[in-house]
């Protein structure tokens, strides 16, 4: 306990030092540049701490305990820093997977990259798969010591700044669809990738469609064995879950909270019976959902994690930050519909609600949509009989 | 010991438990030897007095299975009771109580609220003791009390007339004159409420036991204790109730195919799912806090949250089960009835989800 309140401290006085006091104002409306700049001054600055990669294991990086990660989200979150946005699916998806399936060869290569700042993407979704994931038409054939990709990839989310992309692509069309799939690292330097924008809800642009023409893989960047891509994918999808949800439900009790209560009071909410009720069901809430990660994480690293656990987060976490964003813009009137941007480098919830609310869909529908989640918990979590989707 | 030790004990008893209710019919219906056979009565009374120096950790075990099998009797009462003794300054008359409550001799329950007032977790003391020539008298009334009508003693909370702040228990036996213990029926028929009057109750000056510590911050610990006990239930009633639920859409056919494989009912299984984990982990969290940190602030936020997202969540969870078992599951004979019911006392008592919510807001201004 005095350990944890001495780090706590040490991380507290960190923040003071280090996160700009002006950076949201600064961060509202800037170009790309910038905004990409930005990114990567605060993540080496996070890595100068030892703060921006403490889930990796210590041999990489890391080796932070879970009780020091939760008070360093917590911080982090209760001095309004940045969010490490550019760097999230380099940290989490593409090192969980390295560390899972990769390669020693692909781990030397990317993990120590990563840490310096390379990018990565995924590329999963594609027009015709998108709940259906599986219903992927991507091809990699096989030609040498390489495979030649074609295809389409949608929602790929930074891909305009991405070094890498984590790749899912069908290697044997005549096996059911599921057991055809293979995992790639690409390097999107290759010749034949075309990135396209796409604007969102929100209007903005940070998912693109990849186009893949005649894109050459090197062999040895094959993750897991050929044709078993759908199951790599699967299994680091449990441990990336746990401990991306973490920082999430910390910064949702440490800012988003917050800021709801410092919304209501300034407009004298605060007496109000109903407006109190709600703040304190989800106050109540959050602490159900920050308590329901750490116990994924624990369970995941005991290996006791159930089929389901990361779908339960998933859900529950995406419809408590529309709810909750819904319930900012409500209480907020008007003026959330004059706040026109929000600052990048925020979190999902920024206080500017009602972009706060329209980007709360980036959750109940990418990564796999509300509703496939239910099916998850549904069939894997209770052993309900398989529906006909 | 490590947490993980601690989850191996928590699950054999909860194995233990789980047989032993199973075997007690219907709602279960478990003699009180039974249950003191089992060590649960003692669990948390210390070992000098032939208790298990147990916590409320192993008791809320015991708590959560009781809502899973809709069990009778004054179980929760005597849990209340029994933490109402432990707070008390240690006396012959206290520890003797202690000792005989654990063998299951006595069933002490404790009165520490009115229950037609929704305003729990404030408190509000609901008898005074007043000095007479003859010594003290009791006066006072509590309604709603879950298992006073199956007490053989009683813990009432009163006024100390000798301090203004201070708060005391008086143990009076139920057929003491001027007491009144009248069963309140209700349509949950696994609980039995009672109001208790006492009318000028002569005390003898040993029944008036003082609070070992702080007595507002110790009736806060209690109270907090009895709102946690009562979000046990609910889960372990929410617990049951989705297991019976997923175990009937596997074999329930319509269409040709089991109601299971259906996305509308999938979806609805979830989301009991979904809730009963944020309940569990929310009641598992202020069980935590009850055993390590009685009549802390954080504590009483802990059980505020607990009770009022488990008790809530029981309605809603047991609400589907009965519309997902459809016809059957809106027939007296299929049972489910009783779980709704249990559920909906459940939310009423120790405070409603509002005045939980309400105890929780008062820290924002």
């Amino acid at each position: 306990m005095e350990d944890l309140d001495e780090f706590r401290a040490t991380v507290r006085d960190w923040c003071r030092a280090h996160v700009p006091a002006d950076w949201r104002r600064a961060q509202t409306g800037v170009p790309d540049e910038d905004y990409v700049a930005f990114q990567q001054w605060w993540f080496a600055e996070l890595r100068g701490a030892g703060y921006a990669v403490p889930h990796w294991p210590a041999r990489w990086g890391g080796g932070m305990p879970l009780a020091r990660q939760v008070v360093l989200y917590q911080e982090l979150a209760a001095h309004d820093a940045p969010r490490l946005v550019l760097a999230f699916v380099a940290i989490h998806h593409a090192a969980s997977t390295l560390l899972a399936a990769g390669t020693d060869e692909q781990r030397q290569r990317h993990l120590p990259a990563i840490l310096g700042g390379e990018i990565w993407v995924q590329g999963f979704s594609e027009p015709e798969a998108g709940s259906d994931l599986a219903a992927l038409r991507t091809t990699a054939v096989r030609d040498g010591d390489r495979y030649v990709v074609n295809g389409q990839k949608l929602w790929a989310s930074g891909a305009l700044h991405a070094d890498w992309c984590l790749l899912l692509a069908r290697t044997d069309p005549a096996a059911p669809k599921r057991r055809g799939i293979s995992y790639f690292l690409l390097d999107m330097r290759t010749p034949g990738i075309d990135v396209r924008p796409i604007k969102n809800a929100v209007g903005e642009s940070h998912f693109c469609e990849i186009f893949l023409n005649d894109v050459a893989i090197p062999a040895a960047s094959l993750v897991g064995p050929e044709n078993e891509g759908w199951r790599v994918a699967q299994e680091t999808l449990g441990a990336e879950r746990g401990l991306t949800m973490l920082e999430l439900a910390e910064r949702l009790g440490n800012a988003g909270f917050r800021w709801l209560v410092e919304a209501c009071s300034r407009l004298g909410l605060l007496d109000d019976s109903l407006v109190a009720d709600r703040l304190a069901g989800f106050e109540t809430e959050i602490t159900g959902l920050r308590a329901l990660c750490r116990g994924l994480v624990e369970r995941h690293a005991a290996g006791r994690a159930g089929p389901a656990d990361a779908s339960i987060v998933k859900l529950y976490y995406s419809e408590l930050l529309q709810r909750m964003t819904d319930f900012g813009t409500e209480v907020t009137g008007l003026p959330a519909h004059a706040v026109l941007r929000k600052p990048a480098s925020s979190g999902w919830e920024s206080g500017a609600w009602l972009l706060d609310f329209i980007g709360s869909w980036e959750w109940t529908i990418p990564g796999g949509t509300s509703e496939i989640q239910r099916t998850i918990i549904a069939e894997r979590g209770l052993s309900l009989p398989r529906g006909r989707a | 010991m490590t947490a993980g030790g601690f989850d191996q004990i928590h699950d054999e008893l909860r194995a233990v438990a789980r047989d032993i209710l199973g075997k007690a019919g219907a709602p279960a219906r478990p003699g009180w030897r039974l249950l003191a056979e089992a060590g649960w009565l003692g669990l948390e009374v210390p070992g000098t007095l032939d208790g298990a120096d147990a916590t409320f950790a192993e008791t809320a075990v015991i708590l959560t299975e009781l809502g899973r099998a809709a069990a009778c009797g004054p179980y929760p009462g005597a849990v209340l009771g029994l933490g109402a003794l432990r707070q008390l300054v240690p006396s012959p008359g206290r520890d003797e109580l202690l000792r005989r409550a654990a063998s299951g001799e006595t069933v002490p329950v404790a009165v520490l609220s009115d229950g037609s007032r929704d305003d729990v977790p404030g408190g509000g003391t609901p008898f005074r003791l007043e000095r007479t020539i003859g010594g003290p008298r009791l006066y006072g009334r509590a309604a709603f009390v879950p298992d006073a009508a199956d007490a053989s003693h009683l813990l009432l909370l009163s006024s100390d007339p000798d301090n203004s702040k201070m708060l005391a228990i008086v143990g009076v036996e139920p057929d003491a004159a001027g007491l009144g213990v009248e069963v309140q029926p209700v349509l949950d028929a696994t609980r039995r409420l009672a109001l208790v009057t006492a009318d000028g109750v002569e005390v003898p000056e040993a029944s008036v036991h003082q609070f070992a510590g702080d007595s507002e911050a110790a009736v806060q610990g209690l109270l907090d204790r009895a709102a946690v006990a009562v979000a046990c239930d609910s889960l372990g009633v929410s617990e049951a109730m989705l297991d019976a639920t997923v175990a009937y859409a596997k074999v329930r056919e319509q269409f040709g195919h089991p109601i299971g494989s259906f996305q509308a009912v999938q979806h609805a299984c979830a989301d009991m799912l979904v809730r009963v984990s944020v309940a569990r982990e929310l009641v598992d969290a202020a069980v935590r806090a009850v055993a390590a940190a009685p009549g802390h602030p954080e504590t009483a936020v802990a059980a505020s949250m607990a009770k009022a997202y488990a008790s809530a969540a029981a309605v809603d969870v047991v609400g589907k089960a009965m519309q997902l078992h459809g016809g059957i599951g809106y027939t007296w004979e299929g049972g489910i009835h009783a779980y709704l019911k249990r559920a909906a006392l459940n939310r009423s008592l120790s405070g409603s989800p509002a005045a939980h919510r309400r105890r929780l807001a008062a820290r924002y201004r």
